[in-house]
């Protein structure tokens, strides 16, 4: 597996964590609702030809969250200054569900700061015939299992999922569920007015999406490509709403081939 | 000793197996008002009005009411109306309202003003507790948990100068905001009425509370642990420079009187179908407590507190019935009894509870209004006169006759 190692960065004073690994242009992946779920195996395959960055958001695992932040727009703002303080300029910028949600609202307040964007199965609008599934309502356990197609096709499942979460691990989950309360609430899971401004995000643009996604509607991946102008949306078979962890080697390819 | 009677005014026709159909088999939040027959309703809501004229008739001191949302064991959605009618249908009884949950009002200036009107119209009886309400009242308004005790604290701190303060005054603050605060109607009680806290032992709550001198109802909590919630209170109060006595607690308990121990054994049996859980169906946690409603500190306090004791009957969402309705009777979490039975019980509540306020919960599920009103008329004659004679001689003074 590519080498990685783990850093914190001083953001706005508050002490942020993240993975970084491999080498080649800059790659910034931002985890969704799980928070940072360590370096995985599709972290180290695109950490081949990439140097990836995976950082821990503000609130989640062993990132501080600044007392001020409680908004997602500020925690989009934030995660722009995390980019300034490593010096990552015309990035690509890659989130999954509520960090594509993220990366689509940086790239709207700050465009000519990323060179390329990749939203897999992202929140951040709101579909028009179905919901964006309610995964507080659902519970952790219900949540997961709607989020995938089928668990056991998760190449990493007993790394992920086999083992009882130690106390200190499932301290860390209840907190980084307190930070998705807080961010993302109300409304749930979307910005009514994120679809209005994508139509600035002129950058190269791969939506990614399972095609069997029972959390995000495969509705909102086509909303996403019709309101970001030369967008292409990629759809995987027989994959939930996680293709980085259900499908990683189809994941990757797609990646590997919008980037070179 | 200050005496209120309880009921949750419960909707009474649905099953056990109907909550378990339900999604993730919650009787809160989920269970479908498809359920509600709305003709049923109207006879329970007037009979649960009757049943408190005729409470204030047989000499409790006070009516207490609550508040839940979506939910078939609670038909008290809008609290404050059926207050404000018994502020006008009844004449003695204080009108204990335990209580508005606060974070879910968008305006508390409206609660302001709903509450002085019925402190007004019941001349001068409103007791006006407020709460945080419980994750379902989060849920059910789309009220995000993770704010939930700042809006409580910012709601109740602008209600409070509402109330004392000459408008028109500017309140900017961090979840409420208003330009002309300055509600014309302004609560008969000065410098305004009574505000009790009920709860199951959030420490911040208690703090709070001790800080405030706002008496804090336990809610059915476990008789050990409520010695170990009292002394958080009672620690508090020691660091703003007073000592707490029984006036600064109260303790809810369920209470069902028949004329005889072997019937009230097996009507008392209705309150299975209960509030926290049906039977031994368990509410969802998440449901009560969603993510960040409760301080990190705060939910392992309770969940710690909870597994000391886990011999008691009613463990964390786990359905009223999750003991066994022998040992839920057995162990005094339940009371029911004959007049002499629940006297004698009650005194061994008190006595290790010691609160100055005694809430009686004396029907709920599918105890029936008949079975009520008997067990209303049983505690004129025998167990109301003893418990205040019980509160005299245990030296329990209510929050009325000493201040808290």
């Amino acid at each position: 597996m590519t080498a990685y190692e783990e850093h914190f960065v001083k953001v706005a004073g508050a002490n942020t964590h993240f993975l970084k690994g491999g080498r080649g242009q800059p790659l910034v992946m931002l985890h969704s609702i799980e928070g940072n779920l360590g370096w995985r195996r599709y972290h180290a395959q695109l950490a081949e030809h990439f140097t990836i960055y995976a950082p821990t958001c503000p609130g989640f695992g062993q990132s501080e969250r600044p007392p001020w932040l409680e908004t997602f727009a500020d925690l989009a703002r934030f995660s722009l200054w995390l980019l300034d303080e490593l010096d990552l300029k015309n990035v690509t910028l890659a989130g999954h569900f509520m960090g594509g949600w993220l990366a689509a609202e940086m790239a709207v307040m700050s465009p000519h700061s990323l060179d390329g964007l990749i939203l897999i199965d992202a929140a951040g609008i709101q579909p028009q015939q179905g919901e964006i599934t309610d995964i507080f309502l659902h519970g952790l356990q219900g949540t997961r299992q709607l989020a995938y197609f089928d668990l056991q096709q998760i190449p990493e499942y007993e790394e992920l999922f086999a083992d009882k979460p130690s106390k200190e691990e499932r301290e860390v989950r209840a907190r980084n569920q307190e930070t998705v309360v807080r961010y993302c609430w109300k409304p749930y899971m979307f910005s009514p007015s994120l679809p209005g401004l994508l139509g600035r995000v002129h950058v190269p643009t791969l939506i990614v999406w399972g095609q069997d996604d029972q959390i995000v509607p495969l509705e909102c991946g086509e909303l996403y490509q019709q309101a970001i102008p030369g967008s292409r949306l990629e759809i995987l078979p027989q994959c939930g709403n996680c293709p980085p962890l259900e499908k990683p080697d189809e994941f990757t390819k797609l990646v590997r081939n919008f980037l070179t | 000793m200050f005496l209120m009677r309880f009921t949750e005014r419960a909707y009474v026709d649905y099953s056990e197996e109907d909550v378990r159909q339900s999604f993730r088999s919650s009787v809160r939040l989920t269970f479908s008002n498809s359920h509600f027959d709305p003709a049923l309703g109207a006879d329970l809501y007037n009979a649960y009005l009757d049943e408190y004229e005729y409470a204030e008739e047989v000499g409790f001191d006070g009516l207490m009411l609550n508040e839940h949302h979506n939910t078939p064991t609670c038909m008290g959605a809008a609290m404050n109306l059926e207050a404000a009618i018994l502020a006008r249908t009844t004449k003695r009884a204080k009108l204990v309202l335990l209580g508005n949950p606060l974070p879910i009002f968008d305006n508390p200036l409206r609660l302001a003003e709903e509450l002085a009107e019925i402190d007004m119209i019941s001349r001068g009886r409103l007791v006006s507790g407020f709460v945080r309400g419980t994750g379902i009242e989060s849920w059910a308004t789309n009220t995000n948990p993770a704010y939930n005790r700042e809006r409580f604290q910012e709601a109740h701190d602008l209600i409070i100068k509402t109330w004392t303060t000459p408008g028109p005054f500017r309140w900017e603050g961090k979840h409420y905001q208003f330009r002309v605060v300055n509600p014309f109607v302004r609560p008969l009680q000065q410098p305004h009425p009574p505000i009790w806290v009920p709860g199951v032992g959030s420490p911040e709550t208690l703090i709070w509370c001790a800080r405030h001198h706002y008496p804090y109802i336990y809610l059915e909590t476990d008789p050990q642990v409520t010695l170990d919630l009292t002394e958080i209170y009672t620690e508090a109060a020691k660091e703003a420079g007073y000592e707490p006595g029984p006036q600064n607690f109260g303790y809810l308990v369920r209470v069902h009187v028949q004329d005889t121990d072997e019937k009230a054994y097996e009507v008392g049996k209705g309150f299975l179908i209960g509030n926290a859980g049906v039977g031994r169906v368990p509410l969802p946690g998440d449901f009560m407590a969603p993510p960040g409603y409760n301080s990190r500190e705060g939910a392992k306090r309770i969940v710690d507190q909870y597994k000391r004791y886990s011999l008691r009957p009613d463990p964390l969402y786990g359905g009223v019935d999750s003991a066994g309705w022998e040992k839920v009777v057995e162990s005094n979490r339940v009371i029911v009894g004959n007049p002499d039975t629940v006297i004698k019980k009650l005194r061994e509540v008190l006595s290790v509870v010691r609160p100055g306020i005694l809430g009686v919960w004396t029907n709920d599920g599918t105890i029936g209004h008949a079975d009520t009103m008997r067990c209303l008329a049983l505690m004129e004659h025998d167990v109301l006169p003893a418990l205040q004679e019980m509160g005299k001689e245990l030296d329990l003074p209510g929050p009325f006759e000493q201040a808290p």
